[in-house]
């Protein structure tokens, strides 16, 4: 129960960080900051794949109604859904994965959280900007997007893992 | 029968992901086809006023810039306005509305929310229905030309950015008024493209472009920016020229809705074509 309410104050929190911050910051050179990726991440392990997909889709598309992104969010975080426990078989600890831990970078330590987080990030920023250009022959502004917003968001996420520790271990 | 339900729960996470991924699309379509529905935009009152909020914020940031134009673009209406004039000839009769006839009203409004570095970028204006806007209304700020009005709600409203890719905005190019296309490629938000001019059309660098005022949305001759570069396109013998924005698109705050007193006349004369000469090359 009390899980609970810390992961309702976090969807709220990383909605408005994401529609309220995120967004307002202009970096240029097609830099984009995403938040919303690290949430549905850091659900402890225990969550149904369709629980996942479920909040995924419900904060996709209340980010995407606030930043007139239309669907894109939502279709993204699906699939970050989707696939996230595909991914953390693919990076499976030798003892398996402790359900008294979360998937954080504190419990679960440096290698196994870039692998996992980089992973699914470069799938879900590659799907994102895929579907927003919907062009193979912009496929320069397809790839610096990507590769550019996945470098400002991943360094974003592994200094707020680093300065959110203490709050997150239960 | 057995098969199917063992079909459907062997797959329920797949299709559920499928499921989901179609509403998005689905929302997604409803977005770009049906341009009436405000629901599950900015444009929507809910999503406005959580706006309009986190604008009231943000706007002291920037009180002295908006200030510094506003000041900047009243000295120059003063030095326009007909009192300032002496009128060297005196005519015998003068009657101002025989002469002029306004076409244009201007609509003050502010911009709530806006981006730059999507692919189709989307301005949402605190001003709707209420305030007389209607869908394809031209958006000016003091600098330039900024976009077209795309969704309309009760006190909200959308505006399409200069900064999609299909703006498709008639545009002339210098002194000798060169026709073409503006249209934009994404890359950067200082730099539009033009479309659309023929490769035997000499294009000086630094030429003006300005507003070809055609479909009435727009006055004629509003600067948009200069040419930056041309380049010869591929396989095509046009020109791909590249235009600096005047106006900085990422910040701009104070905006105006040009209401067109003539739009309505020319949609009804244009009614008047007939369709098989419309079609006829």
């Amino acid at each position: 129960m009390k899980s609970l309410i810390r992961f309702a104050i976090l969807f709220f929190v990383f909605l408005f960080a994401q529609v309220f911050l995120a967004r307002n910051l202009d970096f240029g050179y097609g830099m984009q900051l995403f938040l919303l990726p690290l949430f549905i991440m850091l659900l402890p392990f225990d969550t149904g794949v369709f629980m996942l997909m479920l909040l995924g889709f419900i904060l996709g598309i209340l980010a995407d109604s606030l930043m007139n992104s239309y669907g894109l969010n939502a279709s993204s975080l699906v699939l970050f859904a989707y696939l996230r426990p595909a991914v953390f078989t693919l990076f499976l600890p030798k003892e398996g994965y402790d359900n008294l831990k979360d998937p954080t970078l504190s419990d679960m330590g440096w290698r196994w959280f870039v692998l996992t987080y980089g992973l699914l990030l470069s799938i879900y920023l590659s799907w994102f900007f895929f579907l927003e250009v919907f062009r193979i022959s912009e496929w320069f502004l397809l790839l610096r997007n990507t590769f550019m917003s996945f470098v400002v968001s991943f360094l974003v996420a592994l200094v707020s893992q680093l300065f959110f520790r203490k709050r997150l271990v239960s | 029968m057995q098969n199917l339900v063992a079909f459907l729960i062997r797959f329920r996470v797949f299709l559920g992901f499928l499921g989901l991924q179609l509403l998005c699309f689905v929302l997604y379509f409803q977005f770009v086809t049906y341009p009436t529905t405000v629901f599950m935009t900015t444009a929507s009152d809910i999503n406005g006023a959580l706006l309009e909020r986190k604008k009231n914020l943000y706007a002291y940031f920037h009180l002295m810039e908006t200030n510094r134009t506003l000041q900047i673009e009243n000295a120059q209406l003063r030095g326009v306005a007909l009192d300032n004039y002496y009128r060297l000839q005196r005519p015998e009769f003068y009657k101002n509305d025989t002469l002029y006839q306004q076409y244009f009203n201007y609509i003050p409004a502010e911009i709530i929310r806006a981006s730059s570095d999507q692919r189709n970028n989307y301005f949402t204006l605190n001003a709707g229905k209420a305030q007389g806007l209607k869908k394809g209304m031209g958006v000016i700020s003091p600098h330039g030309v900024v976009g077209v009005v795309y969704k309309v709600g009760e006190r909200y409203s959308l505006v399409k950015s200069i900064l999609t890719s299909d703006i498709n905005l008639d545009v002339i190019i210098g002194k000798k008024e060169i026709r073409g296309l503006l249209k934009w490629n994404g890359i950067n938000a200082k730099i539009g493209s033009i479309t659309g001019v023929s490769r035997d059309v000499v294009v000086p660098r630094w030429s003006e472009v300005r507003t070809q005022g055609a479909t009435g949305i727009f006055p004629k001759g509003l600067l948009i920016g200069k040419v930056l570069t041309k380049r010869s396109m591929e396989d095509q013998s046009l020109w791909d020229i590249d235009v600096l924005f005047k106006e900085d698109l990422k910040n701009i705050h104070t905006v105006y809705v040009i209401r067109s007193l003539i739009a309505d006349e020319l949609e009804t004369l244009q009614k008047d074509i007939p369709l098989e000469t419309q079609n006829r090359p």
